[in-house]
């Protein structure tokens, strides 16, 4: 039996997964070594609900999401869509795939430099059947819905800053409608100002769609704005989860307290 | 008081490549006060990084100059004319965003503070010794010495970049966004550590950094930077809990801030580009308090020892 009991109810379920990556520790014999970054992970999330992994660098938060996406195939353990196994076969792993949508952490590589913007807003919609004229209003509601102006599709990335990238990202990740939104980091590389138009507009696209949101970032100030349960990672192992007000004001762990503590306001 | 860095009027630009100057810091009169730590906070673009190499001495060949630049009594800058002699490495030191960009791959930790310390004077045994005693005061074992750059993590290879600075004997550091690659829990130590080193080396530390929330922290006095001007100054609580120029305002109410869960002012907008010249305030465009006379005239004020750069400040509604 492929659905655990009651595993329907889960948008995403992820069991026991141990993943990581190869490593060749000897250039003479080539003998590659297993170093594991995920380390037996459970998580799982509801249709709608909003989620943050929050880590340091190399805690793994980038690599779970590439096990969610379906890029990196867990050792151990499974991935689960809608009780779907997304690494059974391909063809599961298309059907899943489409109902994520997924932002990238540097707006600056994540869009190909030799292509429209247009061209970029249209990669998600090439494997659904759609006529022309359905693909252009798709596009041009999707770039009204990031407040960007229409003409902007016309434009290569490089005359675009980094706000107004990162809302074509937005754009191209919700353009599927997806039903689980995966941000990397989306403000991390942009200034404080911009922060808070895309945290303002990832909010006011939650709260018009209702979609899952995972949030994977080492910032907790932002994650309080986009996210309702918060995991904290730390090493690829999940120390503490829990509602956000709860881990704030009653961290268990030692990790989770400094971290907290480095963000009260009193003067060091 | 004994002023480490002032500066009247400085205007610094870049050569475009049909020889045009952008402006990028316009007419700033600043004064660094001795032994205090003084933060750049600005957005990207807005000229904080400029300013701060014109004070380390490694401003491009290919910048121009305007006004004037005095460190220690020393003119470093007046109008086109810059020397650094005796000053860049000797009085100011510049430590770079990233820590492992600044140190050589090729040499082991302690060749390259013997490089350092044997400028000035000193034999190996007394160079060994003081080496030594820097990297315990930035908790760094002896041990260190031995090792190469890429043998060490981020965090020891950015206190050892401190390290290094503090061995040329210079007077003011400018560390140049030092938190920007740092994980959050240890930003504060960071900031913990540049403090110490001000304590007890007595040197000046210019900050340059995006993070106003930490600068608030960390730091005594705060300039507040959009495009290329210094638009508030004062010292840090002041300016952070009572802002006086707009942008100061809102760069404060768009912070995320953990615990209390404010609504994100947004400035709509975004910060214009560099090199733009007018007689009103830059601010204009993306100022909720904006009102017509803003688009040709600007005035600096002086209020409870603070500057601000506009000619109706929050006093009331702050106050009140």
């Amino acid at each position: 039996m492929l659905e655990t009991p009651g595993g329907q109810d889960y948008l995403v379920k992820v069991e026991n997964v141990t993943a990581g990556y190869l490593s060749v520790k000897s250039f003479s014999s080539l003998t590659k070594t297993f170093t594991p970054v995920l380390r037996d992970i459970n998580l799982s999330l509801r249709d709608g609900e909003r989620v943050a992994v929050i880590g340091e660098s190399g805690s793994g938060k980038t690599t779970l999401l590439k096990v969610i996406l379906g890029l990196l195939k867990p050792v151990k353990g499974r991935v689960l869509i809608e009780g779907l196994d997304i690494y059974s076969s391909r063809k599961a792993w298309l059907r899943a795939v489409k109902k994520l949508g997924y932002v990238p952490q540097d707006p600056f590589k994540a869009l190909d430099p030799r292509v429209k913007i247009k061209t970029s807003l249209m990669e998600p919609l090439e494997t659904s059947r759609y006529s022309r004229e359905e693909v252009n209003r798709l596009i041009k509601e999707a770039v009204k819905l990031v407040g960007l102006p229409e003409e902007v599709i016309e434009y290569y990335p490089s005359s675009l800053s980094g706000g107004m990238l990162q809302r074509v990202l937005i754009a191209r990740a919700l353009i599927n409608r997806p039903k689980l939104f995966l941000l990397d980091e989306p403000t991390s590389s942009l200034d404080v100002s911009t922060q808070a138009q895309i945290i303002n507009l990832i909010n006011k696209i939650y709260h018009n769609y209702k979609m899952g949101i995972l949030l994977v970032t080492h910032d907790l100030a932002v994650a309080q704005y986009l996210a309702e349960r918060v995991i904290i990672l730390r090493e690829g192992r999940v120390i503490e989860e829990g509602f956000f007000e709860d881990v704030i004001l009653n961290p268990r762990h030692e990790y989770t307290r400094l971290l907290v503590k480095s963000y009260m306001m009193e003067p060091i | 008081m004994v002023l480490a860095v002032e500066s009247k009027g400085l205007s610094i630009g870049y050569l475009d490549e049909e020889d045009r100057v952008l402006w990028v810091v316009k007419n700033v009169d600043m004064q660094v006060r001795e032994g205090e730590i003084y933060c750049l906070v600005g957005e990207s673009g807005c000229g904080k990084t400029t300013l701060g190499s014109s004070i380390a001495g490694v401003l491009p060949p290919y910048s121009v100059t305007r006004g004037e630049l005095v460190i220690y009594g020393r003119r470093v800058i007046k109008d086109v004319l810059r020397s650094y002699e005796g000053v860049r490495g000797k009085l100011t030191s510049y430590i770079p965003q990233n820590p492992g960009s600044s140190l050589s791959p090729y040499m082991r930790i302690w060749d390259q503070f013997w490089r350092v310390l044997r400028e000035q004077g000193l034999n190996e045994k007394t160079a060994k010794e003081r080496a030594t005693a820097i990297l315990k005061t930035l908790s760094l074992g002896q041990g260190v010495l031995e090792h190469y750059p890429h043998e060490l993590s981020g965090g020891m290879q950015q206190r050892v970049a401190i390290g290094l600075s503090l061995a040329t004997g210079a007077k003011v550091l400018v560390a140049d966004e030092p938190t920007s690659s740092v994980d959050a829990n240890l930003k504060l130590q960071l900031m913990r550590l540049f403090k110490d080193v001000r304590d007890n080396y007595g040197v000046t530390i210019v900050l340059i950094t995006h993070d106003i929330l930490l600068a608030g922290k960390a730091c005594d006095r705060i300039a507040v930077m959009y495009a290329g001007e210094i638009v508030e100054e004062g010292d840090s609580t002041s300016v952070l809990t009572r802002p006086l120029h707009p942008y100061t305002k809102l760069l404060v109410d768009v912070v995320p801030m953990l615990g209390f869960k404010k609504t994100l002012a947004s400035i709509p907008g975004e910060p214009p580009k560099p090199g733009l010249l007018r007689e009103g305030c830059y601010f204009y465009e993306r100022c909720p308090f904006r009102d017509e006379v803003c688009l040709n005239h600007v005035e600096t004020q002086v209020i409870d020892g603070r500057r601000v750069k506009c000619w109706k400040p929050l006093v009331d509604k702050t106050t009140s």
